[in-house]
């Protein structure tokens, strides 16, 4: 990437068509450097065709994208400044970690000696280097995601995509995963383009959002943006002692701002509260000094519809 | 930001490379050496001990030893070309080997010339044998130089074939299945009845396929002692294929090297 490229990846009006299928459709959007962009989408939304076309594996049926400022006519030329970790990747069975990414390393144009040393760096960085000499056919499935993202940094990549790397992962997997996608973004500079079904890693570890839906692109923002825009929150969920949830329910229903209080399902004493005003507005704080002046505790409040999960439903399912 | 790295110009040696460790360390070239030198050394034992086995003559002995490392050596290349590509594509390692910078005509070249190392292991383990039975009747000299060059040739020729295979089959199943049968379309010649072989329609049938041609021409030298040059002709085919579909498979490697096979992507 030449100095003073800020934009990362710049994709305009990109298509990909097999037939009559259209898998990618007038595909546009900018990342600028050192940002981690999540792609959000429901199966068969176009998520994988999308990053298979900007890291040149399959060329756009149309459009036009550039990655780290190089044009997509010059895949190539892409291919070496970025970092991929595929959908569903396979390993070698019979290689040990070390050997794997030492043979990339190569591929990326690093001497026997810096392919060694850049291959321990890597294993370290992702938490391996006690299983380096092991063979990947004894890795659990986590460990050879983090090795996948090792081999995706070879080469320092200015813009690394990740497809589903989290899929298939316990928790903990996860945890370690998305420590490294920040770790990428944070210390490294480079530029994450994060594909995941997962809403919670989008809000957890990603600065802007792209929802795709039926292969295009239904929004696109920061992540708080994209909440907003798609649901004005108009209800909350709120938890007070059980003993007093007649005594909140009377005290919500003279309160300004709130429609209806009731019981709802859920830890004993939550209460389904129905707002007249949009979830955003200070007058939804009047309720919530209504309970604290009349002595009931708030044991826990959240507004609906503000979070990108609604946002991801409401455009997935309008789409 | 580190400077750019650029692939390195002779990445078929390291593609090469990798993929000959995987097929001698990892892989099943071992073992099937192993069983390929048991094999060899079953039918050097009868054929050289057994009296009531022992029908044919010396050099038909060193013959018919060429003729098994031509046809096994050229079926383990043409099966190992087979895997090459629709393998990594079921094994979910061909995108990564795709997102590097490597020239695809590189991985080509590494993986076609790892193919063939089967063959080379294969005519190395058969030349003690060949001497062995040869020996006293001055055969084993032109013996392994006309199997070694008849042998490389089909060896070419067959691992460029299944490597084509593979390069479009939508499943390494089918990809394995269809080269196979290729295989067994070529030699199926050899079977004729020596009737069908004869006459200018059986001779051309004879002489337009490699592995007849290359065959026959093994046997007019080691058989009959024919000089090299007496029977060249037989060589055309084999000298015509193999540098052809060489060339056919590294340009179609270089250009249509796939995530998926068939006509998509």
């Amino acid at each position: 990437m030449s100095p003073n490229v800020t934009t990362a990846v710049e994709a305009r009006s990109v298509c990909k068509q097999y037939g009559a299928l259209i898998a990618v459709d007038d595909l546009t959007f900018t990342i600028d450097a050192g940002q981690i962009l999540g792609v959000l989408g429901p199966n068969g939304a176009g998520k994988t065709t999308a990053i298979r076309v900007l890291t040149t594996i399959l060329a756009p049926t149309r459009g036009s994208f550039a990655v780290a400022g190089v044009p997509h006519t010059r895949p190539a030329d892409i291919r070496r400044r970025i970092g991929v970790l595929p959908e569903s990747a396979g390993y070698p069975e019979q290689q040990t970690g070390d050997e794997f990414l030492r043979y990339h390393a190569r591929l990326h144009g690093h001497d026997k000696a810096s392919g060694r040393s850049v291959a321990k760096a890597l294993l370290t960085e992702v938490g391996l280097d006690d299983r380096r000499h092991s063979l990947i056919e004894g890795y659990s499935r986590g460990m050879r995601q983090r090795l996948g993202i090792a081999r995706a940094l070879v080469n320092d990549p200015q813009v690394v995509f990740l497809d589903e790397p989290t899929l298939g992962l316990d928790p903990a997997g996860q945890r370690q995963v998305l420590s490294l996608v920040r770790r990428i973004a944070n210390e490294r500079g480079a530029t994450v383009l994060l594909s995941t079904h997962l809403l919670a890693e989008v809000e957890e570890v990603c600065s802007r959002v792209l929802i795709l839906n039926r292969g295009r692109v239904a929004v696109e923002g920061t992540v708080s943006d994209v909440a907003r825009r798609a649901a004005a929150p108009r209800s909350a969920k709120l938890r007070v002692p059980p003993e007093q949830v007649e005594t909140a329910i009377r005290v919500l229903a003279g309160a300004q701002g709130v429609g209806v209080a009731r019981g709802a399902n859920g830890l004993p004493g939550t209460l389904a509260v129905t707002l007249n005003v949009d979830g955003h507005s200070p007058e939804m704080n009047l309720g919530l000094r209504a309970l604290a002046d009349a002595g009931v505790p708030v044991l826990s409040f959240e507004l609906e519809g503000a979070r990108l999960s609604d946002a991801f439903l409401a455009m997935t399912e309008a789409g | 930001m580190v400077a750019e790295r650029h692939a390195p110009r002779q990445a078929w040696r390291i593609v090469g490379g990798r993929e000959l460790r995987d097929i001698w360390v990892g892989g099943r070239g071992l073992t099937l050496a192993i069983a390929f030198s048991l094999l060899l050394s079953v039918v050097a034992y009868l054929v050289a001990t057994n009296q009531a086995l022992n029908f044919l003559e010396q050099r038909e002995s060193v013959n018919l030893t060429l003729q098994v490392v031509i046809a096994v050596g050229a079926l383990l290349a043409l099966l190992t070309a087979a895997d090459a590509v629709s393998g990594e594509r079921e094994r979910g390692t061909l995108e990564t080997l795709l997102v590097t910078p490597v020239r695809r005509l590189h991985l080509t070249v590494g993986k076609l010339l790892a193919a063939l190392s089967l063959w080379v292991a294969a005519f190395a383990i058969t030349t003690q044998y060949v001497w062995f039975l040869g020996r006293g009747v001055g055969i084993v000299g032109d013996a392994l130089a006309t199997g070694l060059i008849v042998g490389s040739l089909l060896a070419v020729f067959l691992a460029s074939l299944g490597f084509l295979v593979s390069l479009f089959a939508d499943s390494n199943r089918i990809s394995l299945s269809l080269s196979l049968l290729l295989l067994l379309a070529l030699f199926a010649p050899t079977q004729l009845p020596s009737g069908a072989q004869k006459g200018w329609a059986g001779d051309l049938l004879l002489r337009i396929n490699p592995i007849t041609a290359g065959e026959h021409y093994v046997g007019k030298i080691v058989v009959d002692g024919h000089s090299w040059t007496e029977d060249v002709s037989w060589l055309a085919s084999p000298i015509i294929a193999a540098p052809i579909f060489a060339l056919i498979a590294a340009f179609l490697g270089a250009r249509a090297m796939r995530l998926s096979g068939g006509a998509s992507g």
